[in-house]
C-alpha cells in the first residue's frame, strides 16, 4: 500500500486543522455575542457560515485525501472567521476583520477555478484567482484608509477623504467585475470542452458560484444606496447564499459525477467474475471511474516502456495536470499505469484505489499479452527459419544448375571425344561411350534433384507455370484453372508465398494420386482480396485428415508460419478438397 | 553456317563453341544475357541462334524471351533453345510463331556430339526438333477417356512421337526396324484418328502433331 502513509498524514493534519478552526469559531462566537452593535443572532451567522465551510472541507478532505478542494474549503472557513472579526469588540481583531472583509469572495472564485481537483489549471486561471485575492485584499484598502471604519480612534484611516474612498471603491468594483467576467469566460470554455457527464456537475456549480458572488456584491451596493431599510434580510440572504457554496462544492467533489466508492467496490466484484463473460479490463475501469478516455497500459520491463493490450508501444503524458498518470504496482514491481482525465476524475485517490484492485488482474492480462507477443515472435522466427532455408534451397539449386551441370556436360563432351577418336582401340572407345552415357545419366539425376529442391518452372515463370508443369507430369488427368490475377505477367507473388503455394499443390496432388483412388484432379489458383487461394480437389474416396501424413503436416506448418490457413474437406466417398489461403499483399 | 550463342556459363559456352566449330559452324557472337543476345543476333543476322533459357540478370526465362523476340523480328533465323528442364509450355510458345527451324533440346544432348550436330543441321535446314523428353512427356500426359489419343495403338503413338521429334519417315523406319511403307501407313492412320489434314510438307506435319499435343 504505497499511498497509505501520505493518506493518513493528510487525514490527521486535516482533522487537527478542523479542530483548531472549530475552536476558533467557538471563541469568536463568544466574542461576537459580547460584541457591540448589531443583533446577536445575525452576527453569529458569520461563524455559522465558517462552520459550514469547515464541515464541508473536512468531509471532502477525509473522503478525497488527494483532492485539494477539501483543504480549500477549510481555508475558506478560516477566511470567514477572519472576515467576521469586524464585528467583535477587541480593536486589534477588528482591524484584521476590516482588512479581510471581502476575502471570502476571493476564496469562492478560487474554488470555482480549482474545481474539481482543487488545483488551478492554466496560467489564465491562476492569474484570475491571483487577481481575485488582489481585489479583495489590496483594492479593499482605500475603503478603510480614506473613510472611517467606526473603530475608536480610527487606527487604519490615514485621511478622511470621501472622494478617494469613493474612487477606490469604484476601482475595486471594476476590477472585481473583470475577475468575475474572466471567471465566467473560463468556466464557459471548460463547460464547452466538458463531456455531458462533467457538464451535469460543473454547470450548476459554476452558475451557483458566480451568481452567489455577484449577488453578494450587488446586494451590498444596492443596500448602501437603495434598500437601506432591509439590512437584516439582505445579510441573511447573503449569508445563506455563501453558506451554500461550500456545501455545493463538497457535494460536487464527493459525487464527482465521476466516481463513487461503491463503484470501486463493484470493480472488485468484476475482477472476481468469470473470465468468459467479462469485458476488457480497461473498459471495465473506464466504466467504473466514469472516464471513457481512461487508458490502461502495461509495463514491459524488457522494452523499458508501456504497451497497450495489443502489444503496441504507448507513450504516456508526463507531468500533465489535465492528464495525470497513476502507476500500478504489484509486490513492488511496476506492472502498468492508468492515465486519466483530471477534469473527469477529480480524485486521484480513487484511481489509486482502482490501480491497487486491478493489479492482480492486470498482471494476469500482462502475462496473456506477453504470451501472444511471444507466439507472434515464435511465428516470426519460424518464418525467418523457413525463409533462410528457402534461400539456401535457391542457392543450392542455382549452384547445381549453373555450375555442376555445365561441368558434367563438358565432361561428357570430352568422353564423347574419346569415343569418336579413331586412333583409340575399339575397347577404349566403347568404354568412353559408356562413360558418356553414365555422365548423361548423372545429369538426369541431377535434374530430378534440382527439380525437387527448387523447381525450374517456379524460378523461371512463377507459380502458375510450375503448377501447369506439375499437372503435365501427373498420371491422372489434371485440370488446371488459373485466374488471371495469378497468371498475368505483373502478378509476381512473394517468393515465400510462391514456394509454399507450390509445395501445397505438389503435396496435395501426390496425396490424391497415392490415396484418393481418384479419376480426375483439379487445381484452382485464385487471388481473392489480399490472399492467394489454392484449391486442389479430386473425385476420389475421401476420408483424408488434415494432420495425417508428414507431407500434409509439413504443408500445414509452412502455411501456418506464413499466417495462412489450410482446410481439408474430405467426406467419405465425397472426394477430397484441400484449400490453402495465404496472405499476400497485392 | 553462322551461329550466335547465348549462354552465361563460361564452361558450357566453351563446350558448345568447340562442338559447333569442330562441326564447321562459325561462331560470330556470344552473349551472356538476354538483351545482349537480342542485340548480337539482330546485328549479326546469323543462320542459327543457340541459347540457354535461364540467363542474367533475373535468371528466369530471358533466354527464351530473347529467342522469341529475335524470331518475331527475323523469322529466317533458326532457333535452338537448350535447357536443363523441359516444359510443354515453352515448346508451344516456340512453335506458335512458325515451326520452321525450331529446336528445343535438353542441354546434355550436346554431349552426344554426332546426334546433336545432326539435329542442329536439321534445324538450320528448316526442320523442327523436339527433345524426346518433351515428346514423351506430351505423350505420357494423362488424358481424359474421350481423348482421341486413346484411340491410337502403342506403335502408332511411337510413330507420332518420332514424328514430333522431327524424324523423317526413313529415320522412323530405321529406328523402329519397320519398312518406310509401314511408317507411311501408320502416319495416315494417325492423321485419320486425330482428324489432321494430310500434307506432304514434312515440318508442317510435325507442327500439326505438336500443336495437337501441346494444347
Amino acid at each position: 500500500m504505497r499511498l497509505g502513509t501520505p493518506r493518513s498524514t493528510n487525514a490527521r493534519s486535516l482533522a487537527q486543522a478542523g479542530a483548531a478552526i472549530a475552536l476558533l469559531a467557538g471563541v469568536e462566537v463568544v466574542l461576537l455575542v459580547d460584541g457591540p452593535g448589531e443583533p446577536t443572532w445575525i452576527v453569529v451567522l458569520f461563524p455559522a457560515v465558517a462552520c459550514a465551510y469547515l464541515a464541508a472541507g473536512v468531509l471532502a478532505g477525509l473522503r478525497r485525501p488527494h483532492n485539494r478542494t477539501g483543504g480549500l474549503l477549510v481555508a475558506g472557513a478560516l477566511a470567514w472567521l477572519v472576515a467576521s472579526l469586524g464585528n467583535v469588540e477587541p480593536p486589534a481583531l477588528v482591524v484584521v476583520g476590516v482588512v479581510c472583509a471581502t476575502l471570502p469572495l476571493a476564496v469562492v472564485v478560487h474554488l470555482l477555478h480549482g474545481f474539481p481537483s482543487g488545483r488551478l489549471r492554466g496560467r489564465f486561471s491562476r492569474a484570475t484567482v491571483a487577481a481575485a485575492y488582489f481585489v479583495t485584499l489590496v483594492l479593499q484598502a482605500p475603503l478603510y484608509l480614506f473613510a472611517p471604519s467606526g473603530l475608536p480612534g480610527e487606527p487604519l484611516m490615514v485621511a478622511d477623504s470621501p472622494g478617494l474612498a469613493e474612487a477606490g471603491h469604484w476601482v475595486q468594483d471594476v476590477a472585481g467585475t473583470l475577475v468575475m467576467v474572466a471567471t465566467s469566460v473560463l468556466l464557459h470554455r471548460r463547460l464547452r470542452a466538458a463531456s455531458p457527464a462533467q457538464r451535469r456537475v460543473l454547470g450548476p456549480l459554476a452558475a451557483y458560484g458566480i451568481v452567489a458572488v455577484v449577488f453578494v456584491v450587488l446586494a451590498a451596493q444596492l443596500a448602501d444606496r437603495v434598500l437601506t431599510g432591509y439590512q437584516e434580510e439582505r445579510v441573511v440572504v447573503q449569508l445563506a447564499l455563501m453558506a451554500g457554496v461550500p456545501l455545493a462544492f463538497a457535494a460536487g467533489v464527493l459525487r464527482g459525477g465521476f466516481a463513487r466508492m461503491r463503484d470501486v467496490e463493484e470493480l472488485g466484484a468484476w475482477l472476481g467474475a468469470d473470465e468468459g463473460g467479462r469485458p476488457t479490463l480497461s473498459a471495465a475501469l473506464a466504466e467504473t471511474l466514469g472516464d471513457r478516455s481512461l487508458e490502461l497500459v502495461l509495463w514491459v520491463p524488457e522494452a523499458g516502456g508501456y504497451v497497450d493490450f495489443a502489444g503496441a508501444p504507448v507513450t504516456l503524458p508526463s507531468g500533465d495536470v489535465e492528464r495525470p498518470v497513476v502507476e500500478i504496482r504489484r509486490d513492488g514491481r511496476r506492472i502498468g499505469a492508468i492515465a486519466y482525465d483530471a477534469t473527469l476524475i477529480a480524485d486521484r485517490s480513487l484511481v489509486e484505489a482502482a490501480a491497487r484492485m486491478t493489479a492482480v488482474a492486470l498482471d494476469h492480462e500482462r502475462l496473456t499479452v506477453e504470451l501472444i507477443a511471444s507466439r507472434d515472435q515464435v511465428r516470426r522466427s519460424a518464418a525467418r527459419v523457413v525463409e533462410a532455408a528457402d534461400d539456401e534451397r535457391r542457392r543450392i539449386a542455382r549452384d547445381l544448375h549453373d555450375g555442376l551441370q555445365a561441368r558434367l556436360v563438358v565432361l561428357a563432351i570430352g568422353a564423347n571425344g574419346l569415343a569418336t577418336d579413331r586412333e583409340l582401340p575399339d575397347a577404349a572407345r566403347a568404354r568412353a561411350t559408356g562413360l558418356r552415357t553414365g555422365i548423361e545419366a548423372v545429369v538426369d539425376e541431377l535434374r530430378t534433384l534440382v527439380q525437387g529442391v527448387m523447381p525450374a518452372a517456379l524460378i523461371e515463370r512463377g507459380l502458375s507455370a510450375a503448377t501447369e508443369d506439375l499437372a503435365d507430369r501427373m498420371p491422372l488427368p489434371t485440370e488446371v484453372d488459373v485466374d488471371r490475377a495469378v497468371s498475368h505477367a505483373g502478378a509476381k507473388l512473394p517468393p515465400a508465398i510462391e514456394l509454399a503455394g507450390y509445395f501445397v499443390v505438389a503435396e496435395a496432388l501426390a496425396n490424391a494420386v497415392k490415396h484418393a483412388q481418384a479419376h480426375e484432379l483439379r487445381i484452382h489458383l485464385a487471388r481473392p482480396d489480399g490472399h492467394l487461394r489454392i484449391e486442389v480437389s479430386d473425385d476420389g474416396v475421401g476420408g483424408a485428415a488434415a494432420g495425417a501424413g508428414t507431407g500434409m503436416r509439413g504443408m500445414a506448418d509452412r502455411i501456418d508460419v506464413l499466417g495462412g490457413r489450410l482446410t481439408v474437406t474430405s467426406p467419405p466417398g465425397g472426394g477430397t478438397r484441400i484449400v490453402a489461403e495465404l496472405p499476400c499483399a497485392s | 553456317m553462322r551461329v550466335v550463342i547465348g549462354e552465361d556459363e563460361a564452361l558450357m559456352r566453351g563446350g558448345l563453341t568447340l562442338v559447333l566449330e569442330q562441326a564447321g559452324f562459325e561462331i560470330v557472337g556470344a552473349a551472356e544475357d538476354g538483351d545482349d543476345l537480342v542485340r548480337k543476333a539482330l546485328a549479326h543476322a546469323p543462320d542459327l541462334l543457340v541459347t540457354d533459357i535461364r540467363m542474367p540478370p533475373s535468371h528466369t526465362d530471358e533466354g527464351l524471351r530473347a529467342a522469341l523476340e529475335v524470331r518475331a523480328a527475323r523469322p529466317d533465323i533458326a532457333v535452338l533453345v537448350l535447357s536443363q528442364h523441359l516444359q510443354r509450355r515453352y515448346a508451344s510458345e516456340l512453335l506458335e510463331q512458325r515451326s520452321a527451324g525450331i529446336g528445343y533440346l535438353l542441354k546434355q544432348r550436346v554431349a552426344n556430339v554426332e546426334a546433336f550436330v545432326a539435329d542442329v543441321r536439321r534445324i538450320c535446314a528448316g526442320g523442327t526438333v523436339l527433345d524426346p523428353e518433351v515428346v514423351s512427356t506430351l505423350l505420357r500426359r494423362a488424358r481424359r477417356d474421350d481423348d482421341p489419343l486413346h484411340r491410337l495403338t502403342p506403335r502408332q503413338l511411337e510413330v507420332l512421337g518420332l514424328m514430333a521429334e522431327g524424324r523423317s519417315n526413313a529415320a522412323i523406319a530405321e529406328r523402329l526396324t519397320i519398312s518406310e511403307k509401314a511408317v507411311v501407313k501408320h502416319a495416315s492412320h494417325i492423321y485419320d484418328e486425330l482428324e489432321l489434314p494430310v500434307s506432304g510438307d514434312d515440318h508442317r506435319r510435325v507442327l500439326a502433331v505438336v500443336r495437337y499435343l501441346a494444347v
